[in-house]
């Protein structure tokens, strides 16, 4: 099993630890639960240097990439629809000649014709290779950094102030740090308006993360990476920054309706789920503004499942197997379930669903709790919808939804939390 | 994750190989899950009870304990009814991970055969088998 330079540490702390994606990751430290509350009243820190990274250089490198990447990099930023640029990132997915999805990704632009794209543990070689198969004649270089790049993710409400303490000119590196923005870089890997320093040290900072909360995902030297997490957890100990395991990670990220790869979204059609912005619709949302492996496939397909997101009466769970179901009102198996977890920081009062970060809550308001994450279904349904999700052991009530955790706060101006 | 010899293993109960403890309490057998358990579920949030009055055998699932990341059964350790559960545990779960062989007790059993509590691991069993596991 392969491990990150954070593994003895890891260990040092007692973590749970498991294997994800061919690394040996921790799955909590102390407590799960606390660890994901952490994230939502205070910052947490990840570890996902078992992320793998892909870079794309040469004057083709755009033209590979709008032929692969499911975004169209000429018009995916913001509303208007402006084109990617140096220091913007944008998520999207590579798909197969069938449209099923291979992986998705971040792309980063780094510089004129210089873009990382950010896939999933395991993926590096995956991702090269399928751009490689794409790339006769086009002048450019792919390069696997799968083990070759540090990274930890900051998320929180508080992880803006945590980095404060640290960085050289906070102030410079936080003006205009809009949400999916980055500045700074490392050798090897210089991106725009840079340099971006803690404590001395070289990162590349990006305004994004995979919790649905506000928050950065850090870049670094490999050789730093130990001393950056160090930095930060000392930092942000009187802010509470707690270190956090991949269980609160996947809580979180299900709570944020956003996919894992390989489990929401895979070797299926990438269509009829929460993630189509992801494809390069025109103002019709019936074609593309651009040609790209899969694209056809896409348009073509008739009556592909719906993935669609759930959300249960209480924090009750079924087990994912083979057997899990998904039964409609009359009883009738509709298609299966692709996540089900528990995210322990919302609740109900009533009919309403409460954060323990939402500002309207309750007074006395704690959360116990709710299960929810994604089923695949074979017809469409309406939020509100009420489903059953039956394992061998119990069967829960759930229903339809398009949004999971309130008041999220991914999106929150930076400015707001300093 | 606790090391094998951080963990808490009473001498005055006894286990099964899924985990479960047994302890013989007057004419009754009170049951709940070990530290190991506890330990490898972690954070344990929710703690599905029977019916007080349902009668299991040995090695039937009479509830689950769902954790933050799993839901697992739980298994009788003795054949017997179910004379009492821990209703505390309706509100604070979180027993079972910080007092499993106290406050985290799940259910107290009339055993129909005490002698079953021969069957069972004593603490250098069990702790013989969590080596091999």
């Amino acid at each position: 099993m392969k491990t990150t330079p954070l593994n003895a540490w890891h260990r040092r702390q007692g973590a749970n630890m498991a294997e994800f994606g061919g690394y040996d990751m921790p799955l909590w430290y102390s407590s799960a639960k606390n660890e994901h509350l952490s994230v939502l009243t205070h910052a947490g820190l990840f570890d996902t240097s078992h992320m793998a990274g892909v870079a794309v250089e040469g004057p083709d490198a755009f033209a590979l990439l709008q032929r692969c990447f499911s975004r169209d990099l000429t018009r995916c930023l913001g509303p208007l629809n402006h084109p990617l640029k140096p220091g913007r990132c944008v998520y999207g997915v590579f798909l197969n000649e069938e449209g099923h999805v291979v992986d998705d990704a971040i792309v980063y632009q780094l510089g004129e014709a210089r873009y990382l794209c950010v896939v999933n543990a395991g993926m590096g070689g995956v991702i090269a290779q399928h751009l490689t198969q794409y790339a006769e004649g086009f002048n450019v270089s792919i390069h696997d950094l799968t083990d070759r790049v540090g990274k930890m993710d900051i998320q929180g409400p508080l992880s803006a102030k945590v980095l404060k303490a640290l960085l050289k000119d906070p102030e410079k590196v936080f003006e205009n740090m809009i949400y999916f923005s980055f500045k700074g870089g490392f050798p090897g890997f210089d991106g725009p308006e840079g340099p971006v320093l803690l404590d001395g040290i070289p990162i590349l900072l990006s305004r994004s993360g995979y919790t649905g909360e506000f928050g950065f995902e850090i870049f670094t030297d490999l050789s730093h990476t130990v001393e950056v997490w160090e930095r930060l957890l000392k930092a942000g100990e009187v802010l509470g920054l707690t270190p956090c395991g991949l269980a609160a990670r996947d809580s979180l990220r299900a709570g944020a309706v956003l996919p894992l790869s390989h489990q929401d979204i895979g070797h299926w059609p990438f269509l009829n789920n929460p993630w189509t912005f992801a494809l390069p619709y025109d103002d019709t949302q019936k074609g593309f503004t651009k040609e790209f492996v899969g694209g056809q496939a896409l348009l073509d397909m008739t009556g592909a499942d719906y993935t669609l997101p759930f959300i249960g009466k209480d924090l009750r769970k079924v087990s994912i197997d083979h057997e899990t179901q998904v039964l409609d009102k009359n009883q009738e198996v509709i298609g299966t379930v692709l996540t089900c977890v528990s995210d322990m920081g919302i609740g109900r009062v009533g009919d309403t669903v409460y954060s323990i970060a939402s500002p309207d809550k309750p007074a006395g308001f704690t959360p116990r709790g709710l299960s929810c994450g994604f089923v695949k279904v074979h017809q469409n349904l309406n939020e509100g919808e009420a489903l059953e999700l039956r394992d061998g052991r119990r069967a829960i009530r759930v229903t339809v939804t398009y949004d999971i955790r309130p008041d999220r706060t991914a999106r929150v101006p930076i400015q707001k939390m300093l | 994750m606790k090391e094998l010899n951080e963990l808490i293993l009473p001498e005055d109960v006894k286990f099964t190989d899924e985990h479960e403890w047994a302890r013989v309490e007057g004419d009754h057998v009170r049951v709940g899950i070990s530290d190991y358990a506890q330990d490898q579920l972690g954070d344990v949030v929710f703690v599905e009870l029977p019916e007080v009055g349902s009668s299991f055998n040995k090695g039937d699932e009479f509830g689950t304990v769902e954790s933050v990341k799993t839901v697992s059964e739980i298994y009788m350790p003795v054949s017997g009814e179910v004379v009492a559960i821990n209703e505390e545990l309706a509100d604070h779960p979180e027993y079972v991970n910080t007092d499993p062989y106290g406050k985290g007790w799940m259910i107290e059993v009339a055993p129909s055969d005490l002698s079953e509590m021969d069957s069972l691991l004593d603490k250098n069993a069990y702790l013989k088998l969590l080596e091999e596991e």
